[in-house]
């Protein structure tokens, strides 16, 4: 049964890496042997696959989570999903829902290649350079804190000059940090079944192995920092919650919760394990919530709150992560369909975001209702 | 009849407007800031020490080119400022500097393109400002005297050629155009 599950879910991941390479840019000069154009021309059948896939994907993820909570699955089942997860994915095309990625290998561009500020100089301003055939943020100066930033020099010089290798080594780089997140996860909780709700969540699963958002290595960093506070290292601690804002800035508000942990650690204050990692979902989740106001409420922001909540070993705060996730991830429906930002794609991607939360806090409260 | 008084109406107006011509010049679009804090004040020294350090963090061939047309087009204005408010020796210090940046930019463009880069947006930019800076300056030419001798307190006067200067200027942006 074991095995029949796992043949299931890597053959599922390999079809989801082959599903990528149908969104390649057509102005990606470097993969254009592999350009088919599909996604662009058959929007509702991309779109039909891209929904089913991602139900296919929380499908697993309900029967793995299942299964770690039966213990039917066991820490090496653990690492045996996990492995197939990582290289079942990491050689997915990367801008099949966001073209970060190009951003921040521009950004690196400007900053290792051309030696300028990329926080004065936009990619855009070095007139020639192939990456501005498709990069979709070149008329902007560096979005990522400096620490990100210098990070990146790290795939870029990996890479040698080659766009693809660069690529994949900055895929590498952040697959790095998920595996480092899960580590740091295993260690506060010690227990597999909270470590799985968090790494085999589809939406952090996407947004950090396809898409390879910047935002684990926040986490992870965040996360390691609170690890320190509980073992009173306040002074590395403070510099690793400073390296986690300088990667993204949104961890500045973990900042009062940082605070409050040390003057109870300080004080001598016992705090729960849920109670610690209570106030930083919280804060998170705020400015999650919040972060329309900035721009957009991205699907990536997600991973914020997503890191800590799972150690919380709540029904509810599963049932409303979970399908707050799978909202997020179809929140990316409309614009794969009508190819479009304009009207209705805003309206309806508040109600593929909210139906899945809707629907699941329903089933919840009929569940508790009936017990 | 009317076919006879078109041509003559087609005359009139060529007449007129020969007799009444003005000359007109295109106005640059290139937009020059606000004024900042002026010499004197605490706020303009921390300015100055503002300038200094932000000179590192403009680093790069196109940073520094930057940096130096974002000075030049600052001091131009505080010039124009001064002129204004008849504080010729700030003014014509200020004006002094606002030229060595504009010098200072060129090279880097120079170093940009030997460093692979393609420079042709930075020309371009840098024949916007010496344009604007050319009409800024054509029109001080004519508010401002021709010499003027600065006399303080406790120093001895000194005497500025102030067109002189301002043709300098001209000058030095008109090699861009």
């Amino acid at each position: 049964m074991k095995i029949a599950v796992y043949a299931l879910y890597f053959l599922f991941l390999l079809a989801f890496t082959f599903f990528s390479y149908l969104f390649i840019d057509p102005n990606l000069i470097y993969l254009k042997n592999l350009y088919t154009g599909i996604a662009f021309s058959n929007r509702l059948i991309v779109t039909l696959i891209y929904f089913f896939a991602v139900l296919v994907f929380f499908g697993f993820y309900f029967i793995f989570i299942n299964y770690f909570k039966k213990k039917i699955f066991v820490r090496k089942d653990f690492v045996i999903i996990l492995i197939m997860t990582v290289t079942g994915l990491i050689f997915s095309y990367p801008a099949i829902l966001s073209y970060d990625i190009f951003n921040y290998i521009a950004t690196s561009k400007v900053a290792f290649f051309y030696h300028e500020n990329p926080y004065i100089l936009m990619p855009i301003q070095f007139v020639g350079d192939p990456l501005l055939l498709f990069t979709h943020a070149a008329n902007k100066i560096a979005l990522y804190a400096p620490f990100w930033i210098l990070l990146t020099s790290i795939p870029f010089f990996v890479g040698f000059g080659n766009f693809i290798l660069t690529l994949f080594s900055l895929k590498i780089l952040n697959v790095v940090f998920y595996l480092l997140t899960i580590l740091l996860l295993y260690r506060i909780s010690k227990n597999i079944y909270s470590v799985a709700i968090f790494a085999f969540n589809p939406l952090v699963i996407i947004e950090t192995i396809i898409s390879s958002h910047n935002d684990i290595v926040m986490m992870c960093l965040a996360l390691f920092a609170i690890i320190l506070v509980q073992k009173k290292k306040y002074l590395i601690a403070s510099l690793f919650l400073l390296f986690s804002i300088l990667i993204k800035y949104s961890t500045i508000f973990l900042i009062p919760v940082f605070i409050y942990m040390i003057y109870s650690k300080v004080k001598e204050k016992g705090l729960s394990m849920e109670k610690t990692y209570l106030l930083p979902t919280i804060s998170m989740v705020i400015i999650f919530l919040l972060s329309p106001l900035r721009e957009e409420m991205y699907p990536w922001y997600a991973t914020w709150f997503l890191t800590f909540s799972c150690l919380l070993r709540s029904k509810f705060v599963f049932i409303a992560t979970s399908t707050l996730s799978l909202g997020l991830l179809l929140r990316y429906l409309p614009y794969m369909y009508l190819g479009s930002y304009a009207f209705p794609t805003p309206l309806l991607r508040i109600i593929f975001t909210v139906m899945p939360v809707v629907i699941g806090s329903s089933y919840y409260w009929y569940k508790i209702k009936k017990v | 009849m009317k076919n006879e008084k078109f041509p003559c109406l087609i005359i009139l107006v060529f007449f007129l407007l020969i007799f009444f011509k003005t000359s007109v010049f295109a106005e640059s679009s290139y937009v020059l800031p606000y004024p900042s804090s002026m010499p004197g004040s605490l706020s303009y020294k921390l300015h100055l020490i503002y300038e200094n350090i932000s000179k590192y963090w403009y680093f790069g061939d196109f940073g520094q080119f930057d940096y130096n047309l974002k000075m030049t087009d600052k001091y131009l204005v505080e010039s124009k400022t001064l002129f204004e408010y008849k504080q010729y020796l700030l003014g014509y210090k200020a004006l002094q500097k606002s030229d060595q940046y504009f010098i200072s930019a060129l090279p880097n463009l120079i170093r940009a393109e030997r460093n692979g880069k393609n420079s042709f947006q930075g020309v371009a930019e840098l024949k916007g400002t010496a344009q604007k800076h050319t009409e800024v300056l054509s029109k001080l030419q004519q508010e401002v005297p021709q010499n003027f001798i600065w006399t303080p307190e406790d120093a001895k006067p000194t005497n500025l050629n102030l067109k002189d200067a301002i043709d300098k200027s001209i000058e030095i942006r008109n090699k861009y155009l």
